[in-house]
């Protein structure tokens, strides 16, 4: 297993957003989270990246535990995402996004940039050869010079996935990486993850596109006001009572 | 200022050398007592001001940038005049004391972010003014201030009794800051430092520990002010509290804010247009402030990304009057 959440729980004030959550990510699978609006799926990503703190529980990252690390240090050990609002660094080229997504990878800090030594330099060009290598297999090489703020939404969506990647994460936590997109945007991009899928990189996601999650992921899991469902592969999950009734059975499964 | 990321390291050596060059051309056209005190007043301020930019860079206004000048000089006029140890010793020590100081005053400060870290920093920056002013006046004069601080000793062979000797000190101080900064800001470090303004949460979550980044900023910044606080307080000979107290603060806030604080050249252009300004505006005494006050809303009203956009701005005015210009500001990366 390389992600496992052990009866984790989040409490904001008197509203019990996730309840003694128990689920695990296999390696090497695209995983979607599912639920209502307010099931506790964002809170559940806030959770695993260290962004909000754990009320009981706790999450584990190949073996070790994760919970209670600042983000960075979840990052550090493999981790990165995405965010809902598309979070970018607007004033920035897509490139240079991508750059500081490779932060982990590159020669950060005071010394290196003050001795400006050979080794820095090549780590530096290795890093921006990297970082267009990324771009140009997500579709975003003519874009590499644009600011990114003003970059249409898919390029937008594209890039913060790129941003992710470029951390050289094992596992990355996309927040609804379809929303806003055409169809054939969203088959574009979920071409993408199985690609990354090939490559070895886990996906886990929240989407409330039914007919792309149902096609896109391998394990499925369902959340409602914070408790675990069900889980299950697509099938499963399409024909779950207990799911059609908290949550599909508004619409028609996979619809 | 193009948002082109492959900028070579040539703009950047040329901005330095330039730089330099002015620095040392400016003795050879005049030796004269007044000019030189305002050179090197320029000079003082820009690494004060530089200082306080890479702060800004990182999205922390340090209101309290000020008092750590003023640590650095009160450590090493006190130093000097009580230990009699060399300037040249008390150069290093007293911004070391500042930097020091400034780990766990920046450790507090940095637990809290926007209006919150204004407000707690300008109230250190009080707390520190009326310490100086207030207590032990034995040591740091009080009230009427701490005189008879000497000039810097002799160093291989150079004495340092002359305006023009002063002079060629802080330029050659200036000039390493000027070139650390640059540096800095074209490196990856600028390139993080602008991504935690932009959006800490995002950088933070791709590995970036936005603290200890802020916390080195901090420390930094506040070494670079004790070594032109060590500067300031051998040059004037004397050291008043209210030399480190709000208005030269706003005043240094205003050389920033009007160069423009999104490049590390605006530092540079606003501390020379302002310094020069304030000398000119010297009859005006208390009015000065006010003159400035009105310049810095003028500025952000009209140049909030400070003189050093505006040919930029000037430039994308002509050139497509009708839509609104992208103005990326912020470190680049030089590969």
């Amino acid at each position: 297993m390389l992600l496992e959440l052990r009866s984790v729980s989040r409490r904001f004030g008197g509203l019990q957003a996730v309840a003694d959550l128990t689920m695990t990510v296999a390696s090497g699978s695209i995983h979607g989270l599912i639920g209502p609006n307010g099931a506790g799926k964002s809170t559940v990503f806030n959770l695993i990246t260290g962004v909000i703190p754990l009320t009981a529980g706790e999450i584990l990252f190949k073996r070790e535990r994760i919970s209670g690390l600042r983000p960075s240090d979840v990052c550090r050990r493999g981790v990165a995402r995405t965010f809902q609002a598309t979070a970018l660094f607007r004033e920035y080229t897509v490139l240079q996004n991508v750059l500081v997504g490779a932060h982990l990878l590159a020669a950060p800090g005071l010394v290196p940039a003050l001795a400006w030594s050979g080794a820095y330099r090549e780590c530096e060009r290795r890093a921006h050869e990297r970082g267009r290598a990324l771009l140009a297999s997500l579709g975003l090489g003519a874009v590499a010079s644009q600011v990114a703020g003003q970059l249409p939404h898919r390029d937008q969506k594209a890039l913060a996935l790129a941003m992710a990647l470029a951390t050289g994460a094992e596992l990355v936590i996309l927040d609804e990486p379809l929303a806003g997109l055409a169809d054939q945007e969203k088959a574009e991009t979920t071409a993408v993850l199985r690609r990354l899928r090939e490559q070895g990189i886990t996906v886990l996601l929240v989407e409330h596109d039914m007919r792309a999650v149902m096609g896109v992921c391998d394990i499925v899991t369902v959340l409602d006001h914070g408790v675990r469902i069900a889980e299950g592969t697509p099938r499963e999950i399409q024909t779950n009572a207990a799911v059609i009734e908290a949550y599909l059975g508004v619409e028609e499964p996979g619809a | 200022m193009g948002s082109s990321v492959e900028r070579s390291a040539a703009a950047p050596a040329a901005g330095v050398a330039l730089i330099a060059a002015a620095a040392a051309v400016l003795p050879l056209l005049t030796r004269d007592s007044y000019y030189l005190d305002v050179a090197t007043t320029i000079l003082m301020n820009l690494t004060l001001t530089m200082s306080f930019r890479l702060q800004v860079s990182t999205g922390q206004i340090n209101m309290a940038h000020i008092s750590f000048m003023g640590i650095g000089a009160y450590a090493s006029a006190l130093l000097v005049t009580r230990a009699g140890l060399s300037f040249w010793a008390t150069l290093w020590i007293g911004a070391l004391v500042a930097a020091f100081l400034a780990v766990p005053i920046g450790s507090v400060a940095l637990r809290v972010s926007g209006p919150y870290y204004f407000l707690i920093t300008f109230a250190f920056s009080e707390v520190v003014r009326l310490f100086f002013n207030n207590f032990f006046e034995g040591l740091f004069g009080g009230p009427s201030g701490l005189v008879g601080i000497p000039k810097p000793g002799r160093l291989l062979g150079v004495t340092f009794d002359s305006k023009l000797a002063l002079y060629w000190l802080m330029a050659v101080i200036s000039v390493v800051v000027v070139l650390a900064f640059v540096r800095l800001d074209y490196s990856r470090f600028g390139l993080t430092a602008g991504a935690i303004r932009q959006a800490d949460l995002v950088a933070e979550t791709l590995g970036v520990n936005v603290f200890r980044y802020k916390l080195t900023t901090f420390v930094l910044g506040s070494f670079v002010a004790g070594l032109a606080g060590v500067f300031f307080a051998h040059y004037r000979q004397v050291l008043h509290s209210s030399d480190f107290g709000l208005e030269p603060m706003v005043l240094l806030v205003v050389f920033a804010v009007i160069g423009g604080t999104g490049s590390v050249w605006g530092p540079v252009v606003g501390t020379i247009v302002m310094t020069l300004a304030s000398e000119l505006l010297r009859e005006l005494h208390h009015y000065e402030i006010l003159v400035f006050g009105a310049v810095l809303i003028l500025t952000m009203l009209f140049a909030p990304e400070g003189l050093v956009a505006l040919p930029g701005a000037v430039r994308r005015f002509l050139r497509r009057p009708r839509r609104r210009a992208p103005a990326p500001t912020g470190a680049g990366l030089a590969p």
